[in-house]
């Protein structure tokens, strides 16, 4: 091939690399976009024909409907109190029942763990009849805690999978080392296995408060009464008011999505090595 | 006690916690829901009686229960597979190296990280009827295009397009990770023995990527088929629900809107049941053979 189509090959190439691109990223960021947009503009400009990309008055409108007029911060409150109890309850016993179930010999191991993996598979609506019945024998519905325990219900099992995948990597003999220069199996677990683990175990705690953050379906049967309601059953209540506001929808979803987002970027290196072992549920 | 008897005990017992949440919390409802399955239960009341196979008698005649079967495989089938066409696509397109590829990885996982409420509100309301931007941007084409897309003809696609918006990144994650470990010497010998670009794809990253995208589709496949949230979040209130009143939120309706608590613990156990189903075809046809060892 002679120089010059080479070279008028390549621009070719690259210009349609670019298109591709600028595609993938207009895909993803553009509903994000329109749901800021929206957010800001005037309520009138909202319902505009055609719709304008760009607003030609800004107004704060909606968020302070959303601050002022709405649960918004109790519903906030809520999810991440839920979220968080169901976290570290999870990680609590999902990193001892790891380490016990990647560390110590008994009988019905292998079981336990086939079990785990089988109730990973599970999807949520399976149980959704039987929950709401065991919840409400054992009153908690309308109960922070009662969510709590129908989340770890479905992300315990899960946990304890990836938990025991990033245990079984971390070198036997590291630990024998540490036993054998005096030291107990609490500190060879502390000192140890912990720093090691660290990055799975973070990656794993982030898995749990997702899945916590973002159901919808087991927070609209259990919980009814409003200073109760989370983050996603709250916003639904917003689509059943008299006349839809899409303005404090939109601010809504900003206000969700930005915490989600900050979180997220300072915490990628840690998501991304989770992924790789076992993957997120959802 | 001899040591080792010791250890198992201390074993067994660090594992306690766990095997008793997961005993209380998910196995007794799976085996509480096989048995109330044969009930004719209120949902809110503590009486029941016994109906046998009547439940699933019942589903059998019921051609509502049907057609939400079949809307939940179309929808689990369609979804799935643009998941992964587009998944595949954004990792082959972010697995080279270019200015702001960091940037735009980061933003391609944006979907992924927002709570599904937010994504379907979001999606009704770039699509609305009246005052949509993508409607009123296809309308604008000179191609002819449905005025209104939230219809009973046309909101599947909806449904569709705004699922693998969603849910692609959790496929162009894993095929991108092992992309990264495709030695590269396979693509240097390709190209000394003068492949394409399309051929290098099909015979050197194709095969390659085989497991991976086995595992993503079964996983996704199930995902998708019990699917409540974004079906009902994007259905209700409107007419058109009814077009996409798959499987799980048929379920939903059954226990939640009519009480009928033992129907739904039936549901729960027919979705389960074609989950075996699906899966045993799955590993039948795709025998795992090689050991899996990526994803």
């Amino acid at each position: 091939m002679p120089e010059r189509t080479r070279r008028r090959h390549r621009g070719v190439s690259t210009a349609g690399a670019w298109m591709l691109r600028l595609g993938l990223f207009a895909f993803c960021a553009f509903p994000l976009y329109w749901m800021l947009v929206s957010s800001l503009k005037a309520s009138h400009e909202l319902l505009a024909s055609p719709p304008t990309f760009w607003p030609h008055e800004w107004e704060l409108r909606a968020y302070r409907k959303l601050f002022h007029e709405t649960n918004f911060w109790r519903y906030f409150e809520n999810t991440v109190a839920v979220s968080a109890l169901t976290t570290a309850i999870v990680i609590v016993a999902g990193v001892i029942g790891a380490y016990s179930l990647t560390r110590y010999a008994f009988r019905g191991r292998t079981l336990v763990a086939r079990v785990t993996l089988l109730a990973y598979m599970f999807p949520p609506i399976i149980m959704l009849v039987p929950l709401f019945l065991l919840a409400r024998e054992l009153g908690l519905t309308n109960s922070r805690p009662g969510l709590a325990l129908t989340y770890i219900s479905f992300s315990l099992p899960y946990a304890l999978w990836i938990l025991r995948a990033f245990f079984q990597s971390i070198p036997l003999e590291l630990e024998q080392a540490a036993l054998i220069d005096g030291a107990n199996r609490a500190q060879a677990l502390l000192y140890i296995v912990m720093p090691l683990a660290l990055p799975g175990i973070i990656a794993t705690a982030i898995f749990t408060f997702i899945v916590a953050w973002n159901d919808f379906l087991f927070a609209l049967v259990l919980i009814g009464q409003d200073e109760l309601k989370t983050l996603a059953i709250g916003v639904n209540d917003f689509f059943h008011m008299a006349v839809v506001d899409w303005g404090l929808i939109m601010a809504a979803g900003v206000m969700i999505t930005i915490p989600a987002l900050l979180f997220f970027v300072t915490i990628q290196r840690y998501l991304i090595a989770g992924w790789g072992a076992g993957g997120l549920k959802g | 006690m001899s040591r080792r008897r010791r250890q198992a005990l201390i074993g067994m017992g660090l594992l306690l916690p766990s095997a008793a949440l997961v005993l209380v919390f998910t196995l007794f409802p799976v085996g509480y829901n096989l048995w109330l399955g044969f009930y004719a239960k209120h949902s809110l009341r503590a009486t029941s009686t016994w109906v046998g196979l009547g439940n699933y008698a019942q589903l059998l005649g019921d051609p509502d229960f049907w057609r939400s079967v079949w809307l939940a495989t179309e929808y689990a089938v369609l979804s799935t597979a643009l998941q992964i066409v587009v998944g595949v696509a954004a990792a082959l397109i972010l697995h080279q190296r270019f200015p702001g590829c960091d940037f735009l990885r980061g933003v391609a996982l944006f979907p992924y990280m927002i709570p599904t409420v937010i994504a379907v509100f979001v999606w009704r309301w770039l699509m609305n009827d009246l005052y949509g931007v993508i409607p009123y941007v296809l309308g604008t084409l000179p191609i002819p295009m449905p005025a209104a897309w939230l219809t009973h003809d046309t909101i599947m696609w909806v449904l569709i397009v705004l699922s693998v918006w969603t849910f692609f990144p959790f496929v162009l994650v894993n095929v991108l990770a092992r992309l990264q470990t495709i030695p590269p010497e396979l693509y240097d010998a390709a190209r000394v023995d003068g492949a394409s670009a399309a051929r290098q794809f099909a015979h050197v990253t194709l095969p390659q990527l085989r497991n991976v995208l086995l595992i993503v589709m079964l996983l996704r496949g199930i995902w998708m088929f019990t699917k409540f949230d974004v079906p009902w979040l994007l259905g209700f209130g409107g007419g058109a629900g009814e077009a996409i009143r798959t499987l799980p939120v048929f379920t939903y309706q059954r226990s939640f809107t009519y009480y009928q608590a033992g129907m739904g613990a039936a549901l729960s156990n027919v979705m389960f049941g074609l989950l075996l189903m699906a899966v045993t075809i799955y590993f039948i046809a795709f025998p795992p053979a090689e050991e899996a060892n990526d994803a």
